[in-house]
C-alpha cells in the first residue's frame, strides 16, 4: 500500500491547530512529521519534533578555525617568511592582525552558516519537491499550513496517517505519490546542454566583440588613471625647466654622507682614528664589506692577487706589506673615500661605519698573515 | 491596579540605611585624610557609575518606544525603576562641579600657555562646562519625568494616547541622549586628561553605558522573577536581553579595540601616552580586566542559544558586564592619579555611600506602580509574544 506514496498531507487555516495537531500526532511514530507553511510558525519546528540545529556549534567552531589560520597566517608572512619594520612596530604586531582576523573569522562563519545550511541540513541540491506537484501547494504557498506525514520506510501505513490528520482537525487529505522522474542524465540531454552553452557562448562573445567595435568604450576608474600628478622620469608643465624630477638644491648632502674636510689620505691619517670600537661584530662587519667591495681587486686576503688582477694584468695594492702594516687608520679611510691610483673613490658605496670596519678588517687580515705566539693561544 | 503590595523587608532597607551612612563617614574621612583629589575621583568615578546605569535604562525604555517593541513591554517597570538613578546622579554630579578645579588640568594656571589647551579654550572653560552640565540634567530629568512618570500614570489610566505620545517622543530623545552622553564622556573623561583626544570617546561611553544598563535590567528581571513577582515573565522574554546583551558586547569590543588601534597605529605623542599610562606598568592588570570580563566571558555565554535562557547563565553574564563596566570607568578615570591603581578603603567606602544611596533609590522606586506596566495596551501582546 505504501508503495509509491511520498507523504500524506494535511490542510489547515489555524497555526496553532497545525502546532496542536503535530503534537498529537508526533508520539505516534507513523511517519517522519513535516511542515509546509507560508509564513514561520513560533513553536511548530518543536512540535515537528526537530532537534536543536547543530548550525550555531558548527559556525562557531569554523569562525575560530578562521581566526586561528589567519593569525597563524599574519605571524607567518609578517614575522618569518617576508620580515620587514613597518612604521617603526614590532614584527608581530597583533594590534594589526586584529582587523584581518575579525575578517576572516566573519567570513568563515558566515559561509559555514550559509553552505551548511543549504547543503548539508537543507539537502540541497533537490530539483523538484514532490510536494510541489500536489494539489495542496497552491494553498501551502498562500493561505493554508500542510502537516506532512512523510514515508520513512516500507512500513509506512497511509491509511493510519490519513486517519490521523482527519481525527486532529485537517480540513482535507491528500496523498502525494512520489512523482515519476525522468532520468536526471542521460547522453542526449547531456549533450543538448554542452551545446546549449557552447551557443549562448559563441552569442554572447560575438555580441560582445560587436558592441565593443562599434560603442566607443569608456575606460573604468578613468578619474583614478589620469590623475594631475608628477610620475617618475616625466615631463611636468609645473615647473620652468619642464622637469618632472626635481634636482637636489645645491649643497645637499645626504644623511650619512658628509663632505670629508680632508684632502688627501694622508691629512685624514693625520686628522682621523677609528671611532669604531673593535669588536667580533664590527670585524665581522667589515669581513663583509671587504669580501663584497675590497676582494675583487685586493684579494680575499688581502694581498693584492685577486681573479681580477691576474686578468686585467693590474697590480693593486698588496695590504699586507710592511709598508701598508705601516699606515695609520686614517689613512686607509682616506684612500676609502679619496681613491688612489687606479681605484675610484668608495665614498658613495659604503657609508662611514661601513669604511672604518673595512678598515679593522685589513687589520685582521694584517695581522692573521703575521701571528704572534700569543694568538696562537 | 493597586500599586504593588508585595512584602518588604524593613531589615534589607535598614541594612542599606547603615552601609549608607558608614559609608557616608567613610567619605567625610577620606576627603580629610586621603586628600581632595582621591577623594574627587572617587565622586567623579561613583556617579558616573550610577549615572550610565540610569541613563542606559532610560535608554532602553526609549528604545521599546522608538521600535514599538512587544517583547519587553512586561519588563518595563525594571528599567524604568533602575532609571530612577539618573535623577539620584544630577544632585551628585552637580557637586561634583566643585572638585572641577582640582582634578582637570584646563582649569590649572599653567593651562593658559599651552598651545593645545588654548586652543581648546571655547569648549573648556568653567562657565560653559556649568551650562552643558544644567543642559544635560535638564534634558535627563524632563525625558525620565515623561517616559517614567507618564508610564506610571498609565496604571491608572490605561490611556493608550500616552503610549503614542511616547513613541512620537522617542526619537527626540535618541537625539538628546547621543549628545549628553557624549557631552558627559568628553567633559568627565576624556576632560581629565584634556590634551589627548579621540572622536571615538564618545561612542566608546555609549557602549558602556548600554551594556550596564542592559546588565542591571537584566540582573533586575532575574531578581523579581525569582522573588515571584514577575511569574508572566518567561525565558522568551528575558533571552532577547541576552541577544543585545550579547550584541552591544561585541559592539563595545569594536569600538574600544578600534580606538586602541588607530591610536597605536599613528603613534602620535599626545595621543598615544593616553594608552601607555594605562596599559604599561602597573595598570596592565587592571587593563587586562577589560577584554576579559567586558568581552570574552560574556561573549561566550551568551553566544548560544541555551546561555541566553538560562537564568544562571545570563546572570553570570551580566554580573561580568556591570563589573567590567565599573572597571573600565576606573581605568578611564584613576590613572589621572598617577602611576599606582589606587584602591583601598576610600574606594570602598565611597562606593558603600554610593551603592547604599542607589539600592535606597531603586528601593524606593519599587514602591511605584506594579511590577508590571499594566496599563500598556501593548501588555498583552507582549506577554503573548514567542521566540
Amino acid at each position: 500500500m505504501s508503495n509509491g506514496t511520498f507523504a500524506v498531507l494535511g490542510l489547515y487555516t489555524d497555526a496553532q491547530k497545525i502546532v496542536d495537531a503535530a503534537n498529537q500526532i508526533r508520539p505516534r511514530k507513523l511517519g517522519r512529521l513535516e511542515a509546509y507553511t507560508p509564513y514561520p510558525v513560533h513553536g511548530l519546528d518543536r512540535a515537528v519534533g526537530l532537534p536543536p540545529s547543530p548550525l550555531g556549534k558548527l559556525v562557531m567552531g569554523m569562525g575560530l578555525l578562521g581566526t586561528a589560520l589567519a593569525l597563524l597566517f599574519e605571524w607567518w608572512t609578517s614575522a618569518v617568511d617576508y620580515p620587514l619594520i613597518t612604521g617603526g612596530k614590532a614584527l608581530f604586531s597583533w594590534q594589526a592582525f586584529v582587523p584581518v582576523m575579525f575578517e576572516v573569522t566573519v567570513l568563515f562563519a558566515t559561509f559555514t552558516a550559509g553552505l551548511a545550511m543549504l547543503f548539508a541540513f537543507n539537502k540541497l541540491p533537490f530539483f523538484g519537491h514532490p510536494v510541489l506537484h500536489s494539489k495542496a501547494i497552491k494553498g501551502i504557498t498562500r493561505d493554508k499550513l500542510a502537516l506532512s506525514i512523510e514515508s520513512a520506510d516500507a512500513t509506512f501505513d497511509v491509511e493510519a496517517a490519513r486517519q490521523a490528520l482527519l481525527d486532529n482537525g485537517a480540513e482535507s487529505v491528500e496523498v502525494v505519490p512520489v512523482p515519476a522522474w525522468d532520468k536526471p542524465l542521460s547522453l542526449v540531454g547531456l549533450l543538448r546542454t554542452i551545446a546549449a552553452i557552447t551557443a549562448a557562448c559563441i552569442v554572447a562573445g560575438a555580441g560582445l566583440y560587436g558592441a565593443e567595435k562599434m560603442i566607443p568604450v569608456v575606460p573604468p576608474m578613468l578619474h583614478m588613471h589620469n590623475q594631475p600628478k608628477l610620475n617618475a622620469f616625466r615631463s611636468s608643465t609645473f615647473f620652468a625647466d619642464g622637469r618632472g624630477m626635481r634636482p637636489a638644491v645645491a649643497g645637499t648632502v645626504a644623511r650619512g654622507h658628509l663632505p670629508p674636510a680632508f684632502a688627501t689620505p694622508d691629512e685624514a691619517g693625520l686628522m682621523l682614528a677609528n671611532p669604531l670600537p673593535l669588536t667580533q661584530k664590527s670585524a665581522e662587519r667589515g669581513r663583509k664589506v671587504f669580501n663584497d667591495h675590497c676582494a675583487v681587486c685586493h684579494g680575499s686576503v688581502g694581498d693584492g692577487v685577486s681573479m681580477l688582477s691576474r686578468a686585467y694584468g693590474g697590480k693593486p695594492a698588496n695590504l699586507l706589506s710592511n709598508e701598508m702594516r705601516g699606515r695609520s687608520d686614517g689613512q686607509i679611510y682616506g684612500v676609502i673615500m679619496l681613491g688612489k691610483n687606479a681605484m675610484p673613490s668608495y665614498a658613495p658605496d659604503l657609508d662611514e661605519s661601513d669604511r672604518w670596519a673595512a678598515v679593522h678588517y685589513v687589520r685582521v687580515l694584517q695581522r692573521a698573515q703575521n701571528a704572534k705566539d700569543e694568538d696562537l693561544r | 491596579m493597586t500599586p504593588n503590595d508585595a512584602p518588604r523587608s524593613p531589615l534589607a532597607r535598614n541594612a542599606l540605611l547603615a552601609m549608607t551612612v558608614v559609608g557616608a563617614a567613610g567619605t567625610a574621612a577620606a576627603y580629610l585624610s586621603a586628600g581632595p583629589a582621591r577623594f574627587w575621583a572617587n565622586w567623579i568615578l561613583w556617579t558616573l557609575f550610577l549615572l550610565t546605569i540610569g541613563l542606559g535604562n532610560l535608554f532602553l525604555v526609549a528604545l521599546e518606544r522608538l521600535v514599538g517593541a512587544h517583547w519587553s513591554v512586561p519588563m518595563r517597570r525594571v528599567p524604568e525603576r533602575i532609571a530612577s538613578l539618573v535623577p539620584l546622579a544630577i544632585p551628585m554630579l552637580i557637586i561634583a562641579f566643585f572638585g572641577v578645579p582640582v582634578l582637570f588640568p584646563w582649569t590649572f594656571p599653567e593651562a593658559a600657555h599651552n598651545p593645545i589647551l588654548m586652543q581648546k579654550t571655547p569648549w573648556l572653560n568653567l562657565p560653559f562646562f556649568a551650562i552643558r552640565l544644567a543642559a544635560c540634567a535638564l534634558v535627563w530629568l524632563l525625558f525620565y519625568s515623561f517616559f517614567v512618570r507618564g508610564s506610571l500614570r498609565q496604571d491608572a489610566s490605561k490611556d493608550a494616547a500616552f503610549t503614542i505620545k511616547a513613541r512620537k517622543l522617542a526619537p527626540l530623545f535618541m537625539v538628546a541622549f547621543f549628545f549628553t552622553v557624549t557631552i558627559v564622556a568628553f567633559d568627565w573623561i576624556s576632560g581629565l586628561e584634556p590634551e589627548w583626544y579621540s572622536d571615538m570617546f564618545g561612542v566608546y561611553l555609549f557602549a558602556g553605558t548600554f551594556l550596564s544598563g542592559i546588565a542591571a535590567m537584566a540582573l533586575g528581571v532575574l531578581g523579581l522573577i525569582r522573588r515571584n513577582r514577575l511569574p508572566d515573565v518567561k525565558p522568551k522574554h528575558f533571552y532577547n536581553l541576552g541577544t543585545l546583551g550579547l550584541a552591544f558586547t561585541v559592539f563595545y569590543a569594536y569600538i574600544g579595540f578600534a580606538q586602541y588601534m588607530l591610536i597605536w597605529y599613528a603613534n602620535l605623542p599626545e595621543e598615544v601616552v593616553w594608552f601607555k599610562h594605562r596599559i604599561e606598568g602597573p595598570w596592565y592588570p587592571v587593563a587586562m580586566l577589560l577584554p576579559i570580563f567586558h568581552f570574552a566571558l560574556p561573549f561566550f555565554l551568551l553566544v548560544g542559544a541555551v546561555g541566553k535562557k538560562s537564568p544562571k547563565v545570563l546572570r553570570i553574564a551580566m554580573l561580568s558586564l556591570l563589573f567590567a563596566h565599573f572597571v573600565d570607568l576606573y581605568w578611564l578615570i584613576f590613572p589621572t592619579l598617577g602611576a599606582q591603581p589606587l584602591f583601598g578603603w576610600p574606594e570602598l567606602a565611597m562606593g558603600c555611600l554610593f551603592l547604599g544611596l542607589g539600592f535606597l533609590q531603586i528601593r524606593r522606586a519599587m514602591g511605584r506602580g506594579a511590577d508590571m506596566p499594566v496599563g500598556d495596551p501593548l501588555l498583552a501582546k507582549g506577554l503573548e509574544w514567542q521566540l
